[in-house]
């Protein structure tokens, strides 16, 4: 043992006093750096020859617990999914205007009725006339209003998706090389610590953007999505988005490229498959998450619940039902219904009952000119209980074919002469029993000398509900619903519905009233309002009052679950924060602590100086 | 939203003040607007309530402005029934009370006052509220009846009442002015009255009714037989003043009588006869008197009631017209066409009750129907008696004018007193006075909802200015308390502390 042991001693206490003093000050210098995570000097003791014992600074630690951190990752999509959705939902609601303010769809809808009431009690006042025009006039231009804020909503969500995928892609990158770089340092010194903060401050990035699976191995971290997709291992995975510019009510995405029309985001993998992560249902939570959700769902049945109100506005005025004529053949009975005025989209409906079980079915037949639309699915009308089938007008397959086939096994016969259709019963076998056909056509003429009348045009075309392969004709409509221009130009057809009826006949202004106001109608389950098997059933008023319901009510929910995650990931953070955070104070204290050992080494060396001095003395 | 920890203020208090400061943004927006929330989401369970209230609240608003109108027009159609009531009432007390005085045009003072308010009752027939004529039917955008003029006097080729009723004179009286009658003396002892054939197969002049006598030693038989006929067998002498009577049936649906007297002096009326030394004489003598007290008969009974049965087929739905030239000879009568026959009424007609031509919805069920039309039994028969008496003129040298004036003025005096059972214009009143308290009381009722309503709409929807500046304080005294909080928290660090 000598002198200069304890010198050398002392001076391992200095160089590890200034290396954690180096530490601390790095502390507080980045004590407000976002994702810094608190370091922390690793001293151990050293022992050189047989008695030397020193000290020694071994690693620098980043002080962190993992499990707060995984669970902050996870909130934090959360979170972001919640705080995205419920904007989203705050800027829908601003689609439906102040509540009973003059720009809400109510108080429009209000004034439509209103200004009918009026036409009602004078259908001869040219005025009330026009005012019933100018007031349909504004319904529909608020319907098509909505719909461009809905779809400008989605063509925003899209963009969103884009920007999203953008970041989402150079986090991955970052993490991918950051990985790299910590894998070249083999002992955790304080740059390691660095390039780790910042590979945690990218994963935090990427959790926001999607849900994501963490694994870390070693120093080496692979990302995975929630659904078990390697974004990051080795190398970098590679997200793509295919945005679509423009964005309307038919935009719609679906899992078979060739028939979506809107984005969808691509996986590349470093070995070069690809996975549509939309479609596998790879992305659960986090902002790209609630884009989706709202491009896809709740934006789509927004614009849904308009179209449904547009259609029932417009069939409720324009459709016509008529009865088939009875008709006997031999021991036949049946009916007969003409199919000439039958639009596309236009419906016969067949009433029979099943004698030996007496089980009364409905069967539906509805023109169909789009032979990609077949066949039709039992939903395609509202009727919850019918079977429908498409006849195909457009086809070279006559339509008494397709008609004849429609009832094969029912034991009805079908004949056709001109265009009057004849559905006979089998008469003496009696297995079946025709009760009732009848014809639902659209109006498309103002005096065809009924109270039905073609009010409201799809971009001057009549609507009737036409089935196409890209979807029923009422997707969108609330966007092209204008009311017809004849009307505009000749609003006495308002209440003249055929030639010669007088000023004052009341008949026409009254069945619209009652359609508008009283009737009431089906609603498409597609709305999310009603259910398949029960089809929501009520006026137009009592269908707004529900969608305007429906959408608040989700709007308060969104606005919930968003303040409950607030709360969850506020005190995830405070808690890691606590942990991992620069504490002030504790440095301050580290830094006396510091000084001292300093010192108090210092005085160790002075000691020895001193020794030393006396023995050179003696 | 993720709120980094700054300095020792916890993330959540952080959070929290913001909180704060956006509800007290809130709650400004609040004070200014007085209404609770900017979306429906805000409103919370109230928001489809509102949506619903809105709508009862324009549905009510709008009952509301039918009503005001219906009153409008049910209001304008009283005044107009009651001024027509009058007119009809001024020419009816008119005739009971004017003495027959008709001046160089042929009319009397009862005949001027009855063209006077003819021309008034047509106008008020004619009235409008806004561009509605209301008493047109449906017809709202027509008038509802032509001129006066045109009434009266006929349009170019298209016949007035006035030459309606002179049609009709001669169809009704016939040729020879007996009423399409014939008297004959089938033996020298006997006298027959009866229908002419053609006379018996139309609806013209007179038709037998009965017959009653007193004559000794005169056998009456009839009226029957083809053509109906009387006939009168005399074998004995009548005795001074035993009398007998046929009874007619007129055109315009009433009866009269002729009652001839045997009187064995000279005659001093013109219904009495001489009964003669024999049969022969006797039965000369009745034939003769009984001619001409028919032929005055015909001028003044049969030719009044002529006149009214003349202004009912004027006033028709088609009109009715003498089928045929010369009218003395018509069978028949005939729909007249707007080519030949003056169209009095140009509103609508229509199959069902004129009170269904307008209706109005004044309550989610109930609707009152207040359409007038000018074709109503009620206002026609008004109108048609005011116009018969409007369009006859007397000669002031015919003797039987003051007769004729008589019978007329009884019979016109009867129908402008409408029969029970009968439509008046006081029954038109009576409907439109229910749909008008219909109204008043649903009125009254959706005032009251509407209250209720509003109030649960504010309740739902807005904020009393009190409650949110309260609210505004709580918020102010609890975020200056966390602000105050906040600041004194950074000031506590052992910085502060450490000698420098």
């Amino acid at each position: 043992m000598s002198l200069t042991q304890a010198l050398s001693t002392a001076l391992t206490g200095l160089t590890a006093a200034q290396t954690a003093l180096s530490v601390t000050a790095g502390n507080i210098a980045n004590a407000q750096t976002p994702g810094y995570v608190r370091k922390q000097a690793v001293q151990v003791e050293t022992a050189f020859g047989a008695t030397g014992i020193g000290v020694s600074i071994t690693e620098i630690n980043r002080v962190l617990d993992q499990f707060i951190q995984q669970q902050l990752r996870t909130e934090s999509s959360g979170a972001a999914y919640a705080d995205l959705s419920a904007n989203f939902y705050q800027q829908i609601q601003s689609v439906y205007g102040q509540p009973g303010s003059d720009g809400s769809l109510e108080t429009i809808y209000n004034n439509f009725t209103t200004a009918l009431q009026a036409l009602t009690t004078s259908p001869d006042d040219p005025s009330t006339q026009a005012a019933v025009i100018g007031a349909a006039q504004v319904v529909a231009q608020q319907l098509n209003a909505m719909t461009d804020g809905i779809q400008s909503l989605r063509a925003q969500a899209e963009l969103g998706i884009s920007a999203d995928v953008t970041a989402a892609n150079n986090a991955i990158q970052q993490i991918a090389e950051l990985n790299q770089r910590i894998s070249g340092s083999t002992q955790n010194d304080a740059t390691s610590a660095a390039l780790e903060d910042q590979r945690d401050r990218y994963i935090a990035q990427l959790s926001q953007l999607m849900d994501i699976k963490v694994i870390t191995n070693n120093n080496q971290v692979s990302v995975f999505t929630s659904s078990g997709v390697q974004l990051v291992g080795l190398s970098a995975a590679q997200l793509s988005f295919d945005a679509q510019g423009a964005v309307a009510a038919q935009s719609q995405w679906s899992a078979d490229p060739s028939k979506s029309t809107l984005g969808t985001i691509t996986l590349t993998a470093p070995n070069g498959s690809t996975t549509d992560l939309i479609a596998s249902g790879g992305i659960h939570s986090g902002e790209i998450a609630a884009y989706l959700q709202m491009r896809d769902q709740v934006l789509v049945q927004a614009q849904n619940q308009l179209d449904q109100f547009a259609a029932a506005m417009s069939s409720a005025l324009s459709d016509r039902h008529t009865d088939g004529t009875a008709v006997t053949s031999g021991a036949q009975n049946g009916f007969t219904i003409d199919t000439a005025p039958l639009l596309d989209g236009n419906s016969i409906t067949i009433n029979y009952t099943d004698t030996a079980t007496n089980t009364p079915h409905t069967l539906t037949l509805v023109r169909t000119d789009d032979s990609t639309a077949l066949p039709l699915s039992n939903d395609a009308t509202l009727d919850p209980n019918d079977t429908v089938v498409g006849i195909d007008f457009s086809s070279a397959t006559p339509i008494l074919t397709q008609i004849s086939a429609a009832l094969a096994g029912t034991g009805m016969t079908a004949s056709l002469s001109g265009t009057t259709l004849q559905i006979l019963d089998d008469g003496a076998a009696d297995t079946v029993n025709v009760d009732s056909v009848s014809s639902t056509t659209t109006v498309t003429s103002l005096s065809a000398g009924t109270p039905q009348l073609p009010f409201f045009l799809d971009n001057n075309q009549p609507y009737s509900g036409a089935n196409t392969g890209a979807g029923p004709q009422s997707v969108g409509f609330a966007g092209r619903i204008s009311v017809n221009p004849a009307l505009i130009d000749d609003p006495s057809a308002l209440v003249s519905f055929q030639p010669g009826t007088a000023a004052a006949d009341d008949t026409r202004p009254q069945f619209i009233f009652n359609q508008m106001t009283a009737s009431a109608l089906q609603y498409s389950p597609s709305s999310g309002i009603g259910s398949t098997t029960a089809p929501f059933t009520g006026s137009l008023g009592s269908y707004l009052q529900h969608i305007i319901s429906q959408q608040g009510q989700a709007a308060t929910d969104a606005n919930n679950l968003k303040q409950g995650q607030d709360v969850v990931l506020n005190s995830l953070q405070q808690r890691f924060n606590a942990n991992s955070g620069v504490n002030i104070d504790e440095e301050m204290t580290n830094l006396l602590n510091l000084q001292n050992e300093y010192a108090a080494n210092a005085r160790v060396m002075s000691a020895v100086k001193d020794m030393i001095s006396a023995l050179l003395q003696m | 939203m993720t709120v980094s920890s700054v300095g020792s203020v916890s993330s959540s208090m952080l959070q929290s003040i913001l909180d704060m400061r956006s509800q007290l943004d809130d709650l400004q927006r609040q004070l200014g607007t007085g209404e609770k929330s900017d979306t429906y989401s805000g409103l919370g369970l109230g928001a489809g309530l509102t949506v619903s209230l809105n709508a009862q609240l324009a549905a009510l608003n709008s009952y509301g402005d039918t009503i005001g109108l219906v009153t409008t027009r049910i209001g304008v159609a009283s005044t107009a029934l009651q001024q027509m009531a009058s007119y009809a009432s001024e020419v009816k007390s008119s005739m009971l009370s004017s003495p027959f005085d008709p001046d160089d045009t042929g009319q009397t003072t009862t005949q001027k006052i009855a063209t006077a308010d003819l021309g008034s009752f047509l106008g008020l027939l004619n009235t409008q509220v806004g561009n509605r004529y209301i008493f047109s039917g449906q017809a709202t955008d027509q008038p509802s009846v032509d001129t006066m003029d045109h009434i009266l006097n006929g349009n170019g080729a298209q016949a007035g009442l006035k030459q309606v009723i002179l049609e009709r004179n001669e169809a009704d009286l016939g040729a020879d002015g007996l009423g399409r009658l014939a008297i004959t003396a089938p033996t020298t002892t006997s006298v027959s009255l009866a229908e002419t054939p053609n006379g018996t197969a139309s609806p013209f002049g007179l038709k037998l009714a009965a017959v009653t006598s007193n004559l000794t030693g005169a056998t009456v038989t009839g009226p029957g037989g083809s053509p109906p006929a009387i006939s009168v067998d005399i074998t004995g002498t009548p005795a001074d003043g035993q009398t007998i009577k046929f009874q007619f049936n007129l055109p315009d649906g009433t009866s009269d009588s002729i009652t001839l007297e045997a009187v064995s002096g000279t005659p001093v009326s013109p219904n009495q006869f001489v009964v003669g030394p024999t049969p022969d004489a006797t039965a000369s003598n009745l034939k003769a008197a009984l001619t001409s007290a028919l032929q005055t008969f015909g001028q003044t009974t049969l030719s009044a009631a002529s006149a009214v049965a003349a202004s009912d087929n004027f006033f028709d739905n088609p009109p009715q017209r003498v089928n045929g030239a010369p009218p003395s000879s018509s069978t028949a009568l005939v729909d007249g066409t707007p080519a030949d026959t003056v169209t009095w009424y140009t509103g609508s007609n229509t199959t069902g009750s004129a009170r269904s031509t307008a209706t109005a919805k004044i309550d989610q069920s109930i609707t009152v129907s207040y359409g007038t039309q000018a074709n109503e039994q009620g206002i026609r028969k008004a109108l048609q008696n005011i116009a018969t008496a409007a369009a006859v003129t007397y000669s002031p040298t015919d003797p039987n004018a003051a007769a004729r004036n008589q019978a007329l003025c009884v019979r016109l005096n009867d129908a402008l007193s409408a029969p029970p059972g009968t439509q008046s214009i006081q029954s038109i009143q009576t409907d439109l006075s229910n749909a008008q308290s219909a109204m008043t009381a649903a009125a009254a009722r959706q005032q009251q909802t509407a209250n209720t309503l509003t109030d649960l709409l504010q309740k739902v929807s807005t904020v009393p200015p009190e409650q949110v500046g309260a609210q505004i304080l709580a918020l102010q005294t609890s975020l200056q308390a966390s602000l105050q909080t906040a600041a004194m928290l950074s000031q506590i660090s052992l910085i502060n502390y450490l000698p420098a």
